[in-house]
């Protein structure tokens, strides 16, 4: 099986290195079918390693390949974990990748960058598997830092583009300050567990129950805690959530892959890989359970406001990313990792789709010069309608699975706040319902307002981009129906995942659940289901009936619009506060502490002060030489009468 | 008898009035270089003192390098003096202070 | 008292005498012929003790080249007297205060008992068939052979030294600078002038 490993993950890398280094020569085709070939083979290699783990319950996989590091009795080496977690995640990315893989071949096709984009997108999945399949702390952040490194150059694939530079810059230096706190959090790992192997940690959690950190911080919720800043960072949780709409800079692909279906997940699957320790701190899970209702909440009100086609997918994502957040501080991790994978599928979908429309409309993406595309893009329209309506929660499609599970085990968990959580993940229902049918009716219903000149050529786009689209749409319909059971009650998670007894929402939610079927006959006396309708007719209401009474609202709350549309100030209070200050702080060391101190003070002082002593001392020399004579003479004559009086007169014996 | 001490302050009070010499004549280098010179004959009385009463030849032979090279360093004192002489009209020593500091 | 004690003093009194005339002396012609009298007496004592060849050597070379040439320094220069005399009582005090403290020093150590006779005896007088050249050379040419020529070549050294520095005459031989001379141009020697020739009425 190890090789069956090596080869999932090199496969794609192999491809990007090829690629990478001599795409020019050899030419487009043979450049992506490379790549193809490679993210493939690791396709079927995961789902005969998910066959293998899951379905078969094979063994967990636990094994060092390379040791990288030795320092003292600390071991660093490069191994893989491959239990049931793993392997779904393995499912999920691996999929996704290969769809945006197939789906590249048509949107890229104009582009110069063809190949490049190519070789990034094959190292970002072998990035990603690296980071799923490590067994240590430093291999996971080793896999962090990459696929924030290749988020980074492909945001700002366009490096011509100011915006897309400035939107790379920004994702990268937030990924830093999320990073920061991890590996603080990791800092603390090895210093109590003395190891950063998974295993290790794990079997020494116990011990870690009762001691504290710096006074009377537990030690382990400290840990948590910064792990989780690592999460925020890479999942996008508020306060760190300000760069992924500045990530839809980069070509729609890597937003599918990256920004919705694969990088941003990583903060969700790293804290269900650590649930272990999360189990141990109330605290810390408390945390996570609020900012993720706030980011679910907030974010979720702003994709209300947006004109820009991926920015509203785009806050979708936030929100979406802050009920799985949710989930994990109720402690159903499962639940997360369902919703996650759910997710995955139809946020990739809808994110393609809307590349579809871009592409189609000559890359066009303010949404109010679209309208009525349906009639002349139906493959694109289906498979968005199938996409949005697993979003908001229809019953029976993938999503309504996930984030009912999701309220349903915030309503039974006991942790503080959860009753404002279970009211914020609600109304997040009504909101997600309002914002997705009102892209959908927006872009795809209603008169059209697009350009004269575009709707002449308007028509499908080419196969190569539409395929993807249906082969995404079968899972967002399908999988939440055959998976639910098996996946969170069924025990296929159970070894990768740790739940303290204390924490129950998970069994509540077993004990209340019936079948699959039951859950879409019942779901019509839920709450959350009238949200949705609800936000179903608002979006009617306010796109497709009296459009003009969005405009008339939008003039009456004005004070609530401007804070939606600045998006709560956020990008402006890190402008003021951190990049204002740091150049503030930069100039005041400049000019004090460089300039004054070190130039004037250290440098050229000293050499004036070597300059005023030998003022001083030059005089001596005054060149007569019966002055030097007179000096040695009476010299001699002290050290005589100094070396008579030190010895005290021995020599008289 | 004469003991070795005699001897020794003997040489020590020419020494000194040798050192005397160069205090009170200092603007005349050609009395400076005879003061050395006087200097030079207290020492070497002083060496030969040392080697007669302990009768080790040593004393001797040292005498014998130092008169050498006192002669080598008067030649070269003079041929120095000469050429100073002719560059500026005269001993006097305070014209003499170029490598003030 | 011994002859040898009455001869010590007698020429010690010449020493210190003399030394004293030749650092007060007004004329340095006259104080040459002072310090030539001062090294006399020295080499006198050095007869007293036993160190003959050094003490004819003295004569024979100090006072015979080097004084000489003092001599012929301070004849061959003007030295001028005012200049001389100047700042002659300056200093006086001083220079005595200095040396009286030396001595004061040296005679305090010097007569605390190390040196006596009864620590230090009186050694052996040798025979008149005790030859001191030869103990000298005995020792100058087997142990301190390397020294003796490396004196040798020091004194060379002060010739050459000596030479160079006061010769006078410029070598007037005809040297040729060769980077120059192939650096030269056509207009640096030949220079084309214009010349009207003289109408042949004129030069008739």
């Amino acid at each position: 099986m190890l090789n069956t490993y090596l080869t999932i993950v090199l496969a794609p890398l192999i491809g990007s290195i090829v690629v990478g280094l001599a795409g020019n020569r050899l030419g487009r085709t043979l450049s992506h079918s490379i790549t193809i070939l490679g993210v493939t083979i690791s396709t079927v290699l995961s789902l005969y390693v998910f066959n293998h783990h899951v379905l078969n319950e094979g063994e967990i996989f636990n094994q060092n390949i390379y040791t990288w590091i030795q320092i003292g009795g600390l071991n660093i080496s490069f191994g893989f974990l491959v239990d049931n977690l793993t392997s779904v995640m393995l499912v999920v990315v691996s999929f996704v990748s290969l769809m945006v893989h197939i789906y590249t071949i048509g949107y890229m096709h104009e582009d110069e960058g063809y190949t490049k984009f190519f070789s990034y997108i094959s190292l970002f999945t072998f990035a990603m598997f690296t980071l799923v399949m490590s067994n240590n702390f430093m291999q996971l952040f080793f896999g962090w830092e990459a696929v924030g490194l290749v988020s980074y150059l492909l945001i700002g694939f366009w490096h011509h583009k100011e915006s897309a530079i400035e939107a790379n810059l920004k994702a990268f230096i937030v990924n830093r300050v999320g990073d920061f706190g991890f590996l603080l959090g990791i800092a603390l790992v090895l210093m109590f567990f003395g190891t950063l192997d998974y295993a290790e940690t794990f079997s020494q959690k116990d011990q870690i129950i009762g001691l504290t950190l710096f006074g009377d911080f537990s030690a382990i919720t400290v840990i948590c805690l910064l792990l989780f800043v690592g999460a925020m960072g890479k999942s996008a949780q508020v306060p760190l959530h300000v760069w992924l709409p500045g990530s839809m800079e980069g070509p729609t692909p890597i937003s599918a892959l990256i920004h919705a279906a694969t990088m941003v997940t990583a903060g969700i699957f790293m804290v269900s890989r650590m649930s272990p320790l999360f189990e141990l701190s109330d605290v810390a899970l408390t945390v996570v359970m609020v900012i993720g209702a706030i980011t679910a909440l907030f974010m979720g009100l702003l994709g209300i406001v947006q004109n820009d086609i991926k920015k509203v997918v785009a806050y979708s994502t936030l929100s979406q990313l802050g009920y799985m957040t949710v989930a994990l501080g109720v402690s159903a991790y499962s639940v997360a990792i369902f919703h996650l994978m759910t997710h995955a599928f139809f946020k990739a979908l809808l994110f393609l789709a809307a590349g579809s429309v871009i592409v189609a409309l000559h890359h066009e993406q303010d949404i109010r010069k679209m309208g009525g595309l349906r009639k002349k893009m139906p493959i694109t329209y289906i498979t968005s309608l199938l996409g949005t309506l697993a979003l908001i929660g229809f019953p029976g499609f993938a999503g309504f699975y996930s984030k009912d599970m999701i309220i349903e085990a915030v309503h039974y968990s006991e942790l503080p706040f959860s009753g404002w959580v279970y009211f914020a993940v609600v109304l997040g229902v009504f909101i997600t319902a309002f914002y997705s049918m009102r892209l959908l009716f927006l872009v795809f219903h209603g008169e059209s307002r697009v350009d004269k000149h575009t709707e002449e050529h308007l028509h499908e786009t080419a196969p190569s981009i539409t395929v993807p689209l249906i082969l995404l749409a079968i899972p967002s319909v399908v999988i939440g129906y055959f998976t639910i059971d098996p996946m969170l009650f069924g025990g296929w998670l159970d070894n990768g995942i740790y739940i303290d007894t204390s924490h129950e929402s998970v069994a509540k939610l077993k004990h209340h659940f019936h079948s699959a079927f039951s859950l879409i006959s019942h779901s019509v006396m839920t709450l959350p289901f009238w949200m949705m309708i609800g936000g179903i007719a608002t979006a009617w209401l306010f796109s497709l009936y009296r459009t003009e009474w969005a405009d008339v609202i939008q003039r009456r709350f004005k004070r609530i619009n401007y804070v939606l549309v600045s998006l709560y100030g956020f990008d402006r209070f890190n402008e003021i506060i951190f990049v204002r200050g740091a150049l503030k702080l930069g100039n005041l060391l400049w000019k004090i502490s460089d300039m004054a101190i070190i130039d004037q003070l250290l440098v050229n002082g000293s050499a004036r002060f070597a300059r005023f002593v030998g003022s001083f001392i030059r005089p001596v020399q005054t060149g007569y030489v019966y002055h030097y004579a007179f000096f040695m003479i009476i010299s001699l004559m002290l050290v005589l009468g100094w070396v008579l009086v030190a010895s005290d007169y021995s020599f008289y014996s | 008898m004469i003991a070795l001490s005699d001897y020794l302050i003997l040489s020590s009070i020419v020494f000194c009035i040798g050192l005397a010499g160069i205090f009170i004549n200092r603007t005349n280098i050609i009395m400076l270089l005879m003061c050395v010179e006087l200097i030079l004959a207290a020492v070497n009385t002083n060496f030969i003192a040392f080697s007669y009463f302990s009768g080790d030849l040593a004393g001797q032979i040292f005498v014998f390098f130092i008169l050498t090279v006192a002669a080598a360093e008067v030649a070269i004192g003079l041929a120095i003096l000469t050429l100073m002489f002719r560059s500026r009209g005269s001993i006097d020593i305070d014209v003499t202070n170029t490598l003030k500091g | 008292m011994e002859f040898t004690s009455v001869l010590f003093y007698i020429f010690s009194f010449f020493f210190v005498t003399s030394a004293v005339m030749m650092i007060t002396a007004r004329n340095t012609a006259k104080a040459a012929l002072l310090l030539i009298l001062t090294f006399f007496s020295a080499a006198c004592l050095w007869l007293l003790l036993e160190a003959e060849f050094l003490a004819i050597t003295l004569i024979l070379i100090y006072v015979g080249a080097v004084m000489v040439l003092f001599m012929f320094v301070i004849k061959m220069l003007d030295t001028d007297k005012s200049t001389l005399r100047a700042q002659f009582t300056r200093y006086l005090p001083l220079g005595i205060f200095v040396s009286i403290v030396v001595i004061a020093q040296m005679v305090l150590v010097l007569n605390a008992g190390q040196f006596d006779l009864e620590v230090i005896g009186v050694p052996e007088r040798h025979d008149a068939s005790y030859s001191n050249i030869t103990a000298i050379a005995e020792q100058l040419y087997t142990v301190y052979v390397y020294p003796f020529e490396l004196a040798a070549i020091l004194l060379l050294i002060a010739i050459i030294a000596a030479i160079t520095l006061v010769h006078r005459n410029q070598p007037r031989s005809k040297k040729q600078n060769i980077s120059e001379q192939v650096n030269v141009q056509a207009k640096d020697r030949i220079r084309f002038a214009s010349i009207k020739p003289k109408s042949s009425k004129e030069s008739k």
